[in-house]
């Protein structure tokens, strides 16, 4: 049977199922697949959850439905306000805030080091990329650890630690912890599998594989060895619940796909999400209240 | 002796950027992204052909990309540039790729507790972050150091960022530089405070009683500012949160076109009203921004 779902839902869910009830969700820059997952997280199992907007500097107990043009709306209903500084200063780099993060590293290596700055070298990049944002300031600081998403697996991405072009956020570096004295890279939920970091080696292992995945897809799209355990077990699907409320509550629009699509299908739905929401009266996103 | 009146600071926006920005100044950009982004200003640079400026913001999109593509800038102080969801800051990525501009990678902290050394007036602030980075190889401006208490605690020594002129967009401002920001503030505060010559560009003029009222009243003290611009939808095709959101309509069209039409059909010899006839007028501001 084919999967009743598409990988960006099963992706978003993977992430929903990390948040704990008493997390802070640091919903960052460019991140709907983030986002939604956070959302999801709110109406299902972690409902005291908090978000911590970056656009907006603020701290949001509502889940709203997830917005590209409106997302200020959304944002700005904080309990509390701060500015960058105040965030930088204060907040992110708390021991006592169970803070939960998603990074997109455009390179990772077998010790969940990161680098979203440049491929080839600095001074004369082949590449230049967005740049690392606060990666380098808090991701080793974090108590819950450093989370990872990627919903392109491939070799590009997954590369051997001595083929890193820059390292912009540290994981285990060497095998060891950071001296941050956070907890360290926990998983990275790609297309293909959900993976984890092995306990003594601190290297990338395999935690589960996508349902329809076989192992060597996994291994053939990653340029270091990854650890297999004895009993490979396959990803829990999305359950239908996850599923309706994903698709009709949280992210109707499909504004997550965005982070998976490419080229004149990204495009198209681009397109087709800005129509659909300026087309609506009231430009205020959904507040999403669980039904009597 | 004469009845006197406090100065007043309002001045037009083509004076305040031919009297404060020059030519290889280090320029502090406020906002984030593609939210409140003093984009008039940035136009009004790009229309007097500013050259070798620094320019140093948060988050950089629209802005930075613009101000690389007039030959303006000639080195980006930034975390990130990007225009997010719409794709790749291209003539910025472009121009670092060929090595016409120079990049000083920035982090959040980097930035931001460099802004706070400048407005404390010390040296540099110390930083847990960082360490462990390849930052380290490229900035030699950051040092590792012991905690000189005897925590035995490892710290990162970022540098102080001295500014000399600071452009912000804000909402609300007076005409002696209050301004009032009603949605993030992002680092507009501290770049406002720690910059030589500071701007605002408000798209409301109102009155210092007013600001009184205005919930989170002045993030910016007047003693901080030296002009006010007052220039309504002027943060446009970014974002002034309530007043109106960005225009993802106008984004597209930047994306896919090539600069200098672009530069051609919106900002040379434009003023902000031929502008904002350019990008739609009342249609697109009726039907998208509001």
């Amino acid at each position: 049977m084919r999967n009743n779902y598409t990988i960006d839902e099963l992706m978003t869910v993977l992430l929903a199922r990390e948040v704990k009830n008493d997390d802070i969700m640091i919903v960052g820059v460019s991140t709907p697949l983030v986002w939604a997952a956070f959302t999801l997280a709110k109406v299902t199992h972690a409902p005291d959850a908090i978000y911590h907007y970056i656009m907006g500097n603020t701290f949001v107990y509502e889940a709203r439905q997830v917005s590209l043009l409106y997302l200020e709306m959304n944002l700005h209903r904080g309990y509390k306000f701060q500015s960058s500084s105040e965030c930088t200063l204060e907040s992110l780099p708390s021991d006592t805030l169970t803070t939960i993060e998603f990074f997109r590293p455009a390179q990772i290596d077998e010790y969940g080091n990161t680098n979203n700055v440049v491929i080839g070298d600095w001074k004369k990049p082949k590449v230049r990329l967005p740049g690392c944002a606060g990666i380098a300031d808090f991701s080793m600081l974090y108590s819950r650890g450093q989370f990872f998403y990627c919903p392109r697996h491939d070799k590009r991405t997954f590369v051997s630690s001595d083929k890193m072009d820059f390292i912009s956020g540290v994981g285990f570096k060497n095998g060891v912890k950071n001296v941050g004295g956070g907890s360290g890279p926990q998983c990275m939920i790609t297309n293909l599998a959900y993976l984890t970091f092995d306990e003594e080696t601190k290297r990338m292992k395999i935690g589960t594989i996508h349902p329809e995945v076989d192992l060597e897809e996994v291994q053939e799209n990653t340029e270091f060895d990854l650890i297999i355990p004895e009993n490979l077990e396959t990803t829990k699907p999305p359950t239908e619940l996850e599923l309706k409320l994903l698709r009709e509550k949280v992210d109707p629009l499909n504004i997550r796909k965005l982070e998976v699509l490419r080229g004149s299908e990204k495009e198209n739905l681009l397109n087709q999400i800005i129509s659909e929401e300026l087309k609506k009266e009231n430009k205020f996103p959904e507040l999403l209240t669980p039904e009597p | 002796m004469d009845f006197v009146l406090r100065t007043s600071k309002l001045i037009s926006l083509e004076e305040a950027i031919s009297k404060y920005v020059r030519n290889g100044d280090l320029i502090g950009l406020g906002g984030l992204s593609f939210w409140r982004k003093p984009m008039s200003a940035c136009r009004e640079i790009i229309k007097q052909k500013k050259k070798d400026l620094t320019i140093l913001t948060f988050v950089g999109g629209l802005d930075v990309d613009m101000l690389v593509a007039a030959g303006c800038a000639s080195k980006i102080r930034s975390s990130f540039v990007s225009i997010e969801i719409f794709g790749m800051a291209k003539n910025y990525r472009e121009a670092v790729e060929k090595g016409t501009i120079e990049v000083v990678e920035e982090s959040e902290a980097s930035t931001a507790l460099g802004l706070k050394a400048s407005y404390l007036k010390v040296p540099f602030m110390p930083l847990k972050g960082i360490i462990g980075t390849d930052f380290t190889k490229i900035r030699s401006d950051i040092k590792k150091f012991k905690d000189p208490l005897g925590s035995e605690t490892e710290l990162m020594a970022v540098p102080k960022i001295d500014l000399d002129v600071a452009l912000v967009h804000v909402n609300y401002c007076d005409e002696y530089g209050n301004a009032n920001i009603q949605g993030a503030v992002w680092l507009d505060d501290d770049l406002a405070k720690t910059a030589k010559n500071t701007i605002i560009i408000t798209e409301k003029l109102v009155e210092t009683e007013d600001i009184v009222h205005l919930s989170r009243n002045a993030q910016i003290p007047d003693q901080s500012v030296q002009g006010v611009v007052r220039v309504p939808f002027g943060a446009h095709p970014t974002s002034c949160f309530p007043f109106y959101t960005f225009d993802p309509i106008h984004i597209q069209k930047y994306m896919d076109m090539d600069f200098k039409k672009y530069q051609e059909k919106y900002i040379t010899n434009k003023s902000h009203a031929d502008y904002l006839e350019e990008a739609g007028g009342a249609k697109s501001i009726l039907e998208i921004l509001l």
